[in-house]
């Protein structure tokens, strides 16, 4: 039974229209059109203050020094045929993914303990929250002294950077679980196993999804930065093998600054596609929480 | 008692053939169907209806919230919304008190009623408190002015967000189911409430309810909608005489008032219960 | 229990309020209970006089007289033996409406409201735990639960609570599992690198050499808590950040508020905005250097950068989350357009734009770090850095931890700011605790 067959006749025709009205398309087109004007009136503003100087008569200060759009354009021509830039997503994807990895495995069981054990809670929080507030980037040093090679101190790093944050949405989430929804687990006679596997996990899942969405955008900048400061700082491997973090460092020391630009929007093209991967895979883990 | 309350006599509401069609994602959805209503000034006209058949939506074209596809509602003599202007402007005159509550939960409850008079420049931030004041000891709420709204119960904001309507002197009160939320203990605290400020005042009222208890109690007349989309199926005169209190609930004139109208309220409801509809 | 507090618990557990609250709470209220005696004529309190005291007339006669502006046409009351007065005042601060003044000789029991509502809140506490085995939300304030009791908070009244909960938190398990917790985490660095002595923990410096080093007032590598250049550098780090984060809120917050606000601001720059946000403040770190002059400008823009992202977008996502029905209201009681702004969306959006500072605060020390790393002198990152670089491994570690506590206080600051400015809502969410 539709809205068709409870309409007196007189409307009939008026329902029988569905589809999109023009009003909605009219404002759709109107969105686009000024975000292309946006976009144009960028590129505009960073094309001039490049070339200034030609235009002007002498150079922007700040803009003068960046690259063009156009070098950046044909840069990235080029690049896209070389191996070695492909190498470099390849090799900082697989570290995302890595770090990615291992921190949800450990960061999941271990805020969902921190959640559900008094005990646990007790010993370890305070712990976790004296390590959260030192940035994963401080601890490249020491994790260099520590692992035996330079390719696990960076994993090392990766995986503080996406642990902390996996760990807090989970505890979070687990605080969130309605009390009473536990009582009357309980009163109707569930046993703690039941309950956790039934009522906490499912009511926990939509918080570590936030927690790996946004874990992996922090993955992601680790990774970045960890590259550049290992790389760059105690002599990695020469050329574009160390990742995309070091192949915009290794530009930026040899002098190649449209090279920079097209890692920078590689790796937020990067991010972006891993962010809009994870959400794809959040929506499909709870069903429930899609609108109706 | 209505007309020696109300001399100016304001608030004569016509609704006209009002027709309004939603469009979510195109699926063309035909909400009000071709309804009239007219409510004389002073009057307490209860609109009762099954959830989502569009009354909301009549309250909101009155209110100015949404336009009428066709149709045309006036205000005393005045066109609010109709052909060449298909929606009503929000204003004072028609103030809204909501389901669940709009009062400003990061504003003290007296802030909150002194936030009309104050925001349309007719009085001074510290004249509109002062009011303000007057208006919440006369209405019982003294006390309570440094509250937050999150402070005290949904009973008292209920009666502080009526407080802040009626600061406006507004022509007509639009009440969209606003003691849904309520248990019925204090429901029927808020029922004396509403009457007590309509007998002070005689501001009339438009209130949209679901329960038909309710609105025998409270209401001159009782409009009876049916699903949507919704139009008048049935308008009772209630003749219970004003003033009304706890007492004429168990009056044999109220239970026969009941019974005439239950059967068309329930087959209503049936109907609106098999499409399933969305909480309006 | 004395027969004294026996015969008073007997009277308080007849008096509405009290008289249907659980015994331990009876117990301990009569324990407490204050006896004062007044003569015949005087005055217990007079109106307008702060309100927090709770008194049952144990024998002789008081009466009420209301006075003041609010009270026209109400009539005086007599209180009679074992009947409680005064405790309307509790549920709000404001002060008494009502002149209480003794007709005879009379004699009271005298229950501070503070310590009322401290007794029920730790007795419901206790209970609650016993029953529910799962990290409880915080209960704040559990009153009973009539209109009467709710509450506000006002400073002496935290005060006295904090030291009340402080107090009982030492008689839980919770400090003892703390210092086990760090025993344990101190305790294996100890004892991995300075007595097993693994092979992996080889060159990491020892927990005591640390110490050693962070509290010697004439450290081997020159940086302790006793040498000035230990603060100069935290200095540099806390500059940085206090710049940084000032320009990234007071830029971010408005565009943010705009970008939730306003839909043709939204369609020309959130385009732009979701097209730099991806690329990690980090991959700025060259063309920062690269573009902007000196040394100390790449670092600052980098951290502004960081932190503005999250605080607009936070902002943004505040805006959007205010119940449209207040924009509603607010329409109806005739607000303009700018009004609605000031009155509506800026202090509805302010939870979320506070977790925004918070979050935004965060990501600002991440990027500082970095970036002091990288280039730049002084500061927290460039003393990690270079004491890695120079092998003094100990001045690292002590960076390090010097880093995670000046974090942890920036963020608790703006955690505090936020509690402060929006109390509605600290109170709003307690009694919510409550239901």
């Amino acid at each position: 039974m539709n809205s068709e067959q409870i309409l007196p006749v007189s409307h009939r025709d008026l329902a029988a229209r569905r589809g999109a009205s023009p009003w909605r398309m009219l404002a759709r087109f109107r969105r686009y059109r000024r975000a292309c004007m946006s976009f144009a009136i960028f590129l505009g503003i960073w094309q001039l203050g490049t070339t200034g100087k030609s235009w002007l008569g002498h150079p922007i200060p700040i803009l003068c020094q960046a690259p063009s759009p156009g070098a950046v354009l044909a840069a990235w021509g080029q690049l896209v045929l070389e191996p070695a830039y492909w190498q470099s997503w390849y090799l900082s994807f697989t570290r995302v993914a890595l770090g990615f990895l291992a921190a949800a495995s450990v960061g999941i069981p271990f805020g969902l303990m921190i959640a559900i054990s008094p005990l646990f809670r007790g010993m370890i929080f305070p712990v976790f929250e004296l390590l959260r507030p030192i940035p994963p980037l401080a601890w490249v040093p020491a994790s260099i002294i520590f692992w035996p090679t330079q390719e696990l101190s960076i994993d090392f790093v990766i995986f503080l950077g996406a642990f902390y944050t996996i760990v807090i949405n989970v505890v979070g989430g687990a605080a969130n679980i309605d009390a009473r929804l536990i009582q009357a687990a309980r009163s109707m006679g569930g046993s703690r196993w039941n309950i956790f596997r039934r009522l906490v996990l499912p009511g926990v899942i939509p918080s570590i999804c936030v927690g790996l969405e946004t874990g992996i955008g922090i993955t992601w900048e680790v990774v970045v930065a960890a590259e550049m400061i290992s790389g760059g700082g105690a002599g990695g491997s020469g050329g574009a093998s160390g990742g995309l973090g070091f192949f915009i460092w290794n530009s930026y020391i040899g002098g190649s600054y449209p090279d920079i630009v097209v890692g920078m929007i590689s790796i937020g093209i990067a991010g972006y596609l891993s962010s809009a991967a994870m959400r794809f895979a959040a929506s499909k883990a709870t069903p429930w929480l899609r609108e109706r | 008692m209505s007309a020696a309350l109300n001399p100016a006599r304001r608030g004569a509401l016509t609704i006209d053939n009002a027709v309004k069609i939603y469009d979510p994602e195109g699926a063309r959805v035909l909400a009000v169907d071709h309804c009239s209503l007219h409510i004389p000034a002073g009057e307490i006209c209860m609109i009762v209806g099954p959830s989502g058949c569009g009354k909301t939506t009549l309250l909101n074209a009155i209110a100015g919230f949404h336009d009428l596809d066709e149709g045309s509602i006036h205000l005393d003599g005045r066109m609010l919304c109709g052909p060449g202007r298909p929606k009503a402007e929000v204003g004072p005159d028609r103030i809204v008190v909501f389901q669940n509550g709009a009062l400003f939960p990061w504003k003290t409850n007296l802030d909150n009623v002194a936030f009309g008079p104050m925001v349309q420049k007719r009085l001074s931030r510290a004249a509109a408190r002062d009011k303000a004041r007057q208006l919440m000891a006369e209405a019982g709420l003294s006390g309570y002015e440094n509250s937050y709204p999150g402070e005290i119960s949904s009973g008292l904001r209920r009666r502080v967000e009526i407080v802040r309507a009626l600061m406006n002197d507004p022509t007509i009160l639009l009440l969209d189911e606003p003691y849904r939320a309520l248990d019925a203990l204090t429901k029927s605290v808020m029922h004396e409430a509403l009457l007590e400020t309509y007998y002070r005042t005689g501001i009339t009222i438009f209130f949209i309810t679901h329960d038909l208890e309710e609105a025998i109690f409270l209401g001159h007349r009782v409009v009876i909608m049916t699903s949507r989309p919704c139009r008048p199926k049935l308008i009772m005169d209630v003749d219970i005489p004003h003033p009304r209190d706890y007492t004429v609930l168990t009056s044999k004139r109220f239970r026969e008032l009941v019974h005439a109208t239950e059967a068309a309220v329930h087959e209503e409801a049936l109907k609106s219960f098999a499409l399933g509809e969305k909480e309006g | 229990m004395s027969d004294t507090a026996l015969s008073i618990r007997e009277i308080i557990a007849h008096s509405a309020p009290f008289d249907h609250l659980p015994d331990a709470v009876l117990d301990r209220l009569a324990a407490e209970a204050e006896e004062i005696s007044v003569a015949a004529g005087e005055a217990v309190y007079e109106s307008g006089t702060a309100s927090d005291d709770i008194y049952v007339l144990r024998e002789g006669m008081v009466r009420l007289e209301p006075s003041g502006p609010a009270s026209a046409g109400a009539s005086s009351r007599d209180i009679r033996p074992s009947d409680a007065f005064g405790w309307t005042a509790l549920s709000s601060s404001a002060a008494r409406r009502e002149r209480a003044v003794a007709t005879m000789p009379s004699r009271l029991l005298l229950i501070s409201g503070t310590r009322f509502i401290a007794i029920s809140e730790s007795v419901r506490a206790a209970q609650t735990k016993q029953e529910v085995d799962v990290p409880a939300a915080p209960l704040a304030t559990l009153l009973p639960e009539t209109d009467t009791f709710r509450r506000q908070q006002n400073v002496s009244d935290s005060l006295d609570i904090f030291a009340f909960r402080v107090a009982q938190w030492f008689k839980s398990p919770k400090p003892y599992l703390l210092l086990l917790g760090y025993a344990l985490f101190l305790g294996s660095w100890y004892l991995a690198v300075q007595v097993w002595k693994l092979p992996r923990f080889a060159q990491m410096p020892g927990l005591t050499d640390v110490v050693q080093e962070w509290t010697s007032r004439n450290p081997v590598y020159g940086v302790s808590i006793f040498t000035p250049v230990y603060y100069e550098h935290i200095f540099v780090s806390l500059r940085r950040i206090a710049v940084a984060f000032t320009c990234a809120t007071l830029i971010g917050v408005p565009v943010g508020l705009f970008l939730g606000w306003s839909k043709t601001f939204k369609d020309y720059v959130f385009p732009l905005f979701e097209l730099l946000r991806p690329i990690p403040p980090l991959a700025w770190v060259p063309l920062a250097i690269v573009m902007l002059p000196g040394s100390e400008l790449p670092v600052l823009y980098l951290t502004f950068l960081a932190s503005f992202f999250a605080t607009a977008l936070n902002t943004m996502l505040g805006v959007r989350s205010i119940d449209p029905t207040y924009f509603q209201a607010a329409n109806c009681l005739g607000a303009s357009r700018a009004q609605v702004f000031w009155h509506v969306v800026v202090p509805g959006s302010m939870p979320f734009i506070f977790t925004g500072l918070q979050i935004s605060m965060g990501v600002a020390w991440f990027s500082l770090v970095a970036a002091e790393m990288v280039s730049g002198q002084f500061g927290l990152g460039y003393l990690i850095n270079t004491s890695y670089t120079t092998v003094q491994y100990p001045t690292m570690v002590i960076a390090m931890l010097t880093l995670g506590i000046v974090g942890y206080a920036s963020s608790a600051l703006v955690r505090l700011a936020g509690n402060w400015l929006m109390s509605w809502r600290t109170r709003q969410l307690a009694l919510d605790g409550a239901r």
